[in-house]
Order: C-alpha cells, then structure tokens, then sequence
C-alpha cells in the first residue's frame, strides 16, 4: 500500500518537459501501442461488469428458463423487492455484524496489540513472532479454511473442544452451534496480520521524543497510548478501516468454504447471498441489484471513514 | 565521535533502565510476553492439523500424533485426478502472470516516460477500482464471459485473473521506472539504439525489484483465488487445487483427511518457492551509482 501511496510524489519529478530530441507526434502512437491494451482489457473486464450490473439489476435476467432468452427491464422491481425480504435484510444484518466484529473491532484491536508489543525494545524473537503473526495472510484462502475445518470439528477431538475441556467446557459443534462466532473468529485470524503491518509502519513515524516527554509527565502506558500514540495515527488507523472494510465486505471463499451460508442461512453474508442468487437460483437480476446495494454501502462507509480521518486533526 | 558518544551512552541508559525495572516493570513485561506468546499460538495452532495429518497414514480430522509415512504425497501424484489439479493451477497462476507483467511493463513505461493529457485520471480510475469488492461484479463478469465464449475455459480465466491484478501492476511499474534515470535512455539513444532497444538493453535489466514485487503480488492472487474459478469453471477437467480441494472437502460422503491434508500442503510449496526465489531479487538493488562521475 505504501508502495502506492509514494508514487506520486515522485512522478511530478518525473514528468519532466519532454526532452527536445523527443519529436512532437510521437507521443500518441506510443501511449497507444503500450497503454492502449492494459486500457481495453481494464475496460472490458473490470469497468464494463460493474456499468453491465447496473443494467442487469433493472432487469428480470435469468440464468436459465424463459426470461433468460427475452430479459425485460423492470426498472427499480428488483431493488423494491430486495428492501423488503427478510432474508436480504438478514443478510446485511450479518454482512455488518461480521464486518464490526472480526474486522473493525477483532482485527484492528488484537492487531494493535500485536503491532505495539513488537514494537518495544524489550521482546526478544521479534522475527518468530512476526513471522508467526503473518502465517495465517499469506496461506490461499481455501488452506486457511481447511485449517479451521479441523480446530472447530464437533468432536470431542476437534482442537478448540480439547483446548476448552482443559478447562472443564463441554464439547460443542461450532460450526453449528455458533456458526457467526465461528467464521468472526477465522476472519480475525486471517486479518489480524494486515492490521499488525499497517499499524506497525504508523508506530514508527511517532515521534519518540513525545512518548519520552508524557511518561516523564507521569503518564501510565494507557494514557500515553490513548493521549498521545492514538491522535497521531489516526489517518493510518482510518486508512486501514477503509481497506479492511472493503476486504472483509468481500470475503467469499473463508465462509463460504466453512459453511456455505449455513446452518439456516445464519452466516449467509452479503457475498454469498448474491452468489446464491445469481448464480444457484439463476436470478442475475436480483443479485446484481444485490451487488449494486452492497457496492454502494461500502461507498457511504468509506466517505465515512474519509470524514472521520479529517476532523479534528 | 558519533560512535564514542552512542557507546558511552548506551551503559548509562541501561544503568537507568536496569535501576527503573520496578515490580510494575516487570509485571507489565510478562504480561507483554504472555500476550504475544498467546496471540503467536493463536496463529499457528490451526496449522498444526494440516502439517501433521498430510504425513499420517491414517489421518482423521482432528490432530492426532502420526503415523508418520509420505503416503499421502505418493497418492497425490498417483491418483487419477489430483495432479490435474496442480498442473491447472500452475498453468493459470503462471500464465496470468506473465500476461500480467507484460501488459504491466508497457503500459507502466508509457504511463512513466509520456506526459499525455488524461494520464492522471487513468492513474486514479484504475486506482478507485479497487474499491469495488470482488462478489459485486463476478456476476456480470460471468455473463460477459459466456457472451465473449470465454468462461469456462483455462485461457479466459487467465485473463480475467490477469486483468485483475493489472492496476496494480500498473502503479507498481510506473514508479518503478520513474526510478530508473532518463539520462540513461536519453545516452542510450544517442548511441545509435532506437527506442525499443533501450528499454530492453537500459530499463528492464534496471527494474528487476519492482518486477519481483509485482510477480510476487500476482501469482499469489492469482495462485489462492477461490470465487473466481468456481464462478468461470464448469468443467472438471479444468479445476485449480482451490476448487479440487473444496470440491474434495465439501461433496464426498467421506473424505480422505490424509489426502486432503498433503494436497494442502502442496497447494502452499509453489508461492513458497516463489517467493525464495524473488526474495533476493527484491532487496537488490541495481541502480546505485548508475548516474555518477
């Protein structure tokens, strides 16, 4: 992410005056010849799909059966239909429970513990724990799920079940049982990593001088935390709620994988509701209007988070 | 004097230190340790199934002590459709991200050496795309691609995994030719290269980090993506090991543990070796000095 945010710093230093030996007219057909495809394929296969799901959520599309040959445009029917089904709403209640719960609160706060611990001078094997932190990120999706599969097993072997009956709790069937808890806490594991890197690049730029100056004033760790080390990370802290927003909004395959939406759709999140939709019930046009409700969600959390970061810095 | 004056502080500051470490100290250190230790088992105890069942002959699907024997491996390579499920995902992630990296270095060459108007609003469009989460548009991608008679083949999944990642590739190469000097072109064409030569012969021996990175961040998103192949890929012949192992977990009566677990394990080697491969290749840095004298 860094990486990103650089570039444009020193792409005004780059954007010099075209040298003199370059001669005019030759710029364009240069552009085009390099540009041009990555801009077609960018068009085709990103911009196109979103322009192409607002079309088809103002239309009765099907996958298969009689309206998949003749769609007819049913203006806002999919939208009035989607606002008031129990089972949408229900889904977006859990898409926002999962996403305050594993992300907003689970990730940002184990991940700031995580990131402060390892950034005092006094925690030796600083590399192991890193490291550690980090396993769960960068494994493919499906393994990070596969993982999970056996420490939730509703037998009394399953891992979480023998870890719970050291202390006397009885055997249960997670992902029956709890199912939501569940994948919150396979999402928080999966996350925590990312939240650790974002914060731990934030910790380094506050100035030491500052902390020194407040402990000296007599300031408890929490204070100096929430006083001092918290106002001045409050745009990376915001920049990361941003990011994990959209990223927990699309996970798919760790839930999915899990428990396909169950058990009675208590973990159909907002993905899988429109993967359901459209792709098992064959109803393109109400999962896309699904989609379009979701997208434009993420873009009011995100304006959000952006009016947070700026006030009162 | 730096040196002297650092080495003379550092014992009075751990005099000062060692004096200070009050019982509060110390309490506060354990407690510390006993947090990262907990939040370290934490991300590493799911683990512990995958790599012991995949050496367990009689694997289950709870951790138990092996029965240790590479059976599982042996019967990964042997079985009739498990290797398929490797071969795809190698062809998918390597092709994906060759046609990645080439899309990526020209147009990032173009977007670094040419200041055309409209250059800055590509560079923020294809960067605000990335606010659209993956579920709201695999929808409508799928329907293209049944128009386009690209879905459910192997080479329209490349492409679509490759476009992808392409606005990203494309920033990441930008900047990084912006570090390379246009000096060094500049005396390149003056020696008589044209214009393709020099960027062969002077950019991209210089841009080798960036290009590792932006290898690196493909092929893994290339390599662990779930929603994309499900959605493109009917055909069983064609599955990468992400679905071949859903497919394995979640609609056979009983599963294989044992084979399910070494299939895990050799689903993760490939982006491992990848990225001990890269690894060298991303601390180094070849453009120091290039510009001195």
């Amino acid at each position: 992410m860094t990486a990103l945010v650089d570039v444009p710093a020193s792409a005004q230093t780059a954007t010099r005056p075209p040298t003199p030996r370059r001669r005019r007219g030759q710029t364009w057909p240069f552009v085009l010849l390099l540009l041009g495809p990555s801009a077609v394929l960018i068009v085709v296969f990103i911009v196109l799909p979103a322009v192409y799901g607002l079309w088809l959520s103002l239309t009765n599309t099907q996958l298969t059966g009689f309206a998949a040959r003749d769609p007819k445009f049913v203006g806002l029917d999919n939208y009035s239909y989607l606002l008031t089904s129990a089972d949408f709403l229900t889904s977006l209640g859990q898409t926002g429970t999962f996403l305050l719960f594993s992300a907003i609160i689970g990730q940002t706060v184990l991940g700031m513990v995580a990131a402060i611990l390892l950034s005092r001078p006094w925690i030796r094997g600083k590399g192991f724990f890193g490291a550690a932190v980090l396993m769960p990120m960068v494994v493919p999706e499906v393994v990070a799920s596969l993982t999970w599969a056996s420490v939730l097993a509703t037998s009394p072997e399953g891992t979480l079940n023998r870890l719970l009956n050291v202390f006397g709790g009885e055997p249960t069937a997670w992902l029956q049982t709890a199912p939501m808890l569940a994948i919150i806490l396979v999402n928080i594991w999966r996350g925590l990593a990312f939240a650790m890197i974002m914060f731990q690049a934030a910790l380094e730029d506050v100035p030491a001088e500052l902390i020194e100056a407040a402990r000296v004033d007599g300031a408890t760790a929490v204070q100096v935390f929430r006083h001092v080390t918290l106002p001045l990370i409050r745009g990376p802290v915001f920049l990361y709620l941003l990011l994990t927003t959209i990223s927990t909004v699309g996970v798919f395959g760790l839930v999915y994988f899990l428990t396909r939406g169950g058990p009675g759709g208590q973990t159909r999140i907002a993905a899988i509701y429109i993967y359901e939709r459209a792709l098992q019930f064959s109803q393109v046009g109400i999962g896309s209007a699904a989609s379009i409700i979701l997208l434009v969600i993420v873009l009011v959390l995100g304006a959000v988070y952006v009016r947070l970061a700026k006030v009162e810095v | 004097m730096t040196t002297l004056e650092s080495r003379t502080a550092a014992p009075v500051l751990n005099l000062r230190r060692r004096r200070r470490l009050r019982p509060v100290d110390v309490a506060q250190r354990s407690i510390g340790y006993a947090l990262i230790v907990l939040l370290a088992l934490f991300c590493l105890v799911p683990f512990a199934w995958v790599v012991l069942s995949a050496v367990d002959a009689d694997a289950g699907a709870t951790v138990q002590i092996p029965a240790f024997s590479f059976d599982n491996f042996i019967r990964f390579f042997t079985a009739s459709g498990t290797p398929l499920l490797l071969i795809n995902s190698l062809v998918i992630a390597i092709a994906s991200t060759v046609l990645n990296l080439t899309l990526g270095i020209a147009g990032g060459y173009a977007l670094s050496r040419f200041a055309f108007p409209g250059r800055r609003f590509f560079m923020f469009s294809i960067l605000l795309i990335r606010v659209i989460p993956a579920p709201a548009t695999i929808v409508a991608l799928y329907l293209i691609m049944v128009n386009l008679g690209l879905a459910n083949t192997l080479h329209g999944l490349i492409i679509v995994q490759a476009v992808s990642g392409l606005p990203v590739t494309l920033w990441l190469m930008k900047g990084t030719v912006d570090a390379v000097p246009v000096e060094l072109e500049e005396a390149a064409w003056t020696d008589g290269n044209t214009r393709l030569q020099a960027v062969r012969r002077i950019v991209l021996p210089l841009i080798g980090p960036g290009l590792g990175a932006a290898a690196m961040l493909m092929f893994m998103g290339s390599w662990g993506d779930f929603l994309t192949p499900l959605v493109m890929l009917q055909n069983q012949d064609l599955y990468p090991l992400a679905i071949g192992l859903f497919r394995a977990f979640s609609e056979r009566n009983v599963i294989d543990w044992g084979l399910l677990a070494a299939s895990a394990v050799i689903y993760v080697v490939p982006p491992a070796i990848f990225y001990m491969l890269v690894r060298k290749h991303l601390l180094k840095s070849s453009l120091g000095g290039a510009l001195k004298g």
